[in-house]
């Protein structure tokens, strides 16, 4: 027990933390613009698995920024792609969000026996790139902190730095500029902006679009950071995961990144403790991120549901 | 619903077409996909459009994936009929593998109670994994999606656990557990194929999921729920009660889906990762059959031929199964939407209809 302890306080824990934080929070982030625009996101697995193999394969010929922005590409199209289907076609969001998470666990696949040249479980024979980490090895001068805060800091994929930068960004963008308001006003109420002029079918369109990026990002750093290449089912819930974030997150941009940062903890934990407790099986420990998230969700909704009543609002 | 059309067969007749139109677009895709990666496209797509027939083996192989699917699809309909996205099947589909092993393995096994009490200790875990996002969601307000994709997740790493370190004969270090007793696996309908009890069974839940919709007052009630909570909800409906109630029969039937598997001639035994993603699939069948309990097999049967030609495809030519995937959300995609694509008096025409039969507006659900 002590061994946790001191492993959990430990630096490289944090920067472990960071790591698997990294893609929930850009999913999440992702899941909550749909979501406040009104279209719940079940696709961000589907978008994180395909973003991931995009980015893959394009950063074996390509440097990594643009293996990055092809990630974010593909999340994007397929977030036009749902809303193509979803507001023209008026197909139920969540069953096209299922249809491109099929797409997404079988298509990758496929794409990747392609790519490799046959082999369906890895791209391992694929010279793919990593996002760079940020070195701030400098902050070492200060005195008596330095040494701390270059361990703590030090280290990070760049799109983390990102990810940290685009909380701020989305809170900006969805509660100070009138474009957010259009897109709450749309998730709320859709008939008040119709009425209004503001172009509701636009609006959660774009939402979605943005969605997928961001949901795109968060599958080019789990495989050009956490892990560098492509596995198939790499992704392993973490879109689900990250959904079950922005339920939590009270539809607020720092609350998701609370939630995100909540499930990367128990996910570090899980990569840890096999190194600590070897007596329990690993099946059992990688249970553990979607225990807490159904127990959380739980919880959380217990909660909100008892403010909701406390205020007597009629709908989420 | 039915008894808004002016027909019945009117609706079966375009709701065929619908979905025809659908595989044709999809298959259309597929043969693309194929002509643009494989070697030998045309064997590659004579394949996965002739070799579930190819000989008694592989039709029996469809069967058995027909029985399955239509299993799935039923627990999707259920919970869909009633607007839950429950998308728990595959979780159930483990825990009731993981009961109905267990019973198989028992001393119970190896008697003649074998196959209905492992297949009623399946269907009964497969209720309680059901029940579980079910309760969370009338108690809580937890979304049912999230909560059942996560006890997905659970349930196959728990059962896969329980493989490896305990239920796999010692030492040997595979990943699935022992033969069980010729007692517990469902006999052959015909010999020397995987034509069992597994269609039998596919068959009774159909008649039972469709009793219970159509032909009870919960089936009823349900079916309210799930075309307008608030309407039901002033009629006196509890609708948790019937939310928690439709997930938890759903799951019954999902945990019956489990024994099918693991008993069926296919396996035979529990093994690590045994669902092969077949669970989700119900949400094809479930779509594309609206939910409709009598639909469901025929759904089945249509899409266990191009899944096990697929699979045939991935053997025996160059082109990988997965590829089957593509074909899968554009049916899912067509045939969720309205279908009213910019082509769609073109597609009425080619089915020889006219196209006001076709613009009559088309039930969400």
């Amino acid at each position: 027990m002590i061994e946790l302890l001191v492993t959990v306080f430990s630096a490289t824990f944090f920067v472990t933390v960071v790591r698997t934080t990294t893609p929930l929070l850009f999913a999440a982030l992702g899941g909550l613009i749909s979501d406040l625009s009104g279209a719940l996101n079940v696709a961000l697995e589907g978008m994180m698995l395909i973003a991931a193999l995009t980015a893959v394969i394009v950063s074996v010929y390509a440097p990594w920024y643009v293996a990055v922005l092809s990630g974010i590409g593909a999340g994007a199209m397929l977030g036009a792609l749902m809303a193509l289907f979803h507001l023209r076609f008026k197909a139920d969001i969540i069953l096209v969000g299922f249809a491109v998470n099929i797409l997404a666990t079988g298509g990758t696949v496929f794409a990747l026996s392609q790519a490799t040249g046959g082999d369906k479980g890895t791209s391992i024979n694929l010279q793919s790139k990593a996002v760079p980490a940020v070195n701030l090895s400098f902050l070492e001068a200060i005195p008596v902190i330095g040494p701390t805060l270059k361990a703590l800091l030090s280290g990070h994929s760049i799109l983390s730095w990102l990810g940290v930068f685009m909380v701020f960004a989305v809170w900006y963008f969805l509660f100070r500029t009138p474009y957010g308001l259009w897109l709450r006003g749309v998730g709320e109420y859709p008939a008040a902006p119709e009425a209004a002029g503001i172009p509701v079918a636009k609006v959660r369109a774009w939402s979605l679009v943005a969605s997928g990026a961001l949901a795109g990002i968060g599958g080019a750093q789990l495989a050009m950071f956490n892990y560098i290449g492509f596995t198939r089912d790499m992704t392993a819930g973490r879109g689900f995961i990250a959904l079950g974030a922005v339920l939590l997150g009270a539809r607020h941009p720092v609350g998701a990144m609370l939630a995100a940062l909540l499930f990367g903890v128990f996910e570090a934990l899980a990569i840890v403790m096999p190194n600590l407790f070897n007596w329990i099986p690993g099946e059992m420990i990688q249970t553990i991120p979607f225990v807490v998230t159904v127990l959380a969700l739980i919880l959380f909704s217990y909660r909100a549901q008892r403010a909701r009543q406390m205020r007597t609002l009629s709908k989420i | 619903m039915s008894s808004t059309s002016p027909s019945r067969w009117a609706m079966i007749s375009r709701e065929t077409g619908r979905a025809l139109t659908a595989v044709v677009i999809a298959l259309a895709v597929a043969l693309v996909v194929i002509l643009l990666t494989s070697a030998d496209p045309g064997a590659a797509f004579q394949t996965l459009l002739t070799a579930p027939l190819s000989s008694n083996r592989t039709m029996g192989l469809w069967i058995d994936d027909v029985a399955k699917l239509t299993l799935t699809g039923l627990a999707f309909s259920l919970v869909f009929q009633a607007r839950q996205f429950s998308m728990g099947v595959q979780g159930q589909v483990y825990m009731g593998g993981l009961f109905a092993a267990l019973i198989a393995m028992s001393p119970i096994g190896t008697t003649p109670l074998a196959i209905p009490v492992a297949m009623l200790a399946a269907m009964c875990a497969g209720a309680v994994y059901g029940f579980i996002p079910g309760y969370a969601k009338a108690r809580f307000g937890a979304s049912e999606i999230v909560s059942s994709l996560m006890l997905n997740y659970i349930a196959i790493l728990v059962v896969n656990y329980l493989i490896r370190a305990h239920l796999a004969p010692a030492g040997t270090g595979q990943l699935m557990t022992a033969k069980f007793p010729e007692t517990a696996v469902f006999p052959a309908i015909l010999p020397g194929t995987r034509f069992d009890l597994g269609i039998v069974i596919a068959l009774i839940a159909t008649f039972v999921v469709w009793f219970l919709l159509y032909r009870t007052s919960w089936g009823l009630k349900l079916r309210l729920v799930g075309h307008n909570p608030k309407f039901a909800e002033y009629s006196g409906i509890r609708s948790s009660f019937i939310m928690v109630s439709a997930m938890t029969v759903a799951g019954a039937f999902g945990g019956l889906l489990g024994s099918v598997f693991v008993q069926g001639r296919a396996f035979g035994n529990l093994a690590q990762n045994f669902d092969g993603n077949l669970a989700f699939e119900g949400i094809l069948i479930a779509i594309v059959a609206r939910s409709r309990p009598l639909a469901v097999p025929f759904v089945a049967l249509a899409y266990g031929y191009l899944r096990q030609g697929a699979q045939l495809m991935g053997i025996r030519t160059d082109v990988p199964t997965e590829m089957i995937s593509v074909v899968q959300a554009i049916i899912i995609l067509l045939v969720a939407s309205s279908f009213s694509l910019p082509g769609k008096k073109f597609f009425t025409a080619l089915l020889g209809k006219k196209s006001a039969s076709v613009a009559t507006p088309e039930a969400v659900k």
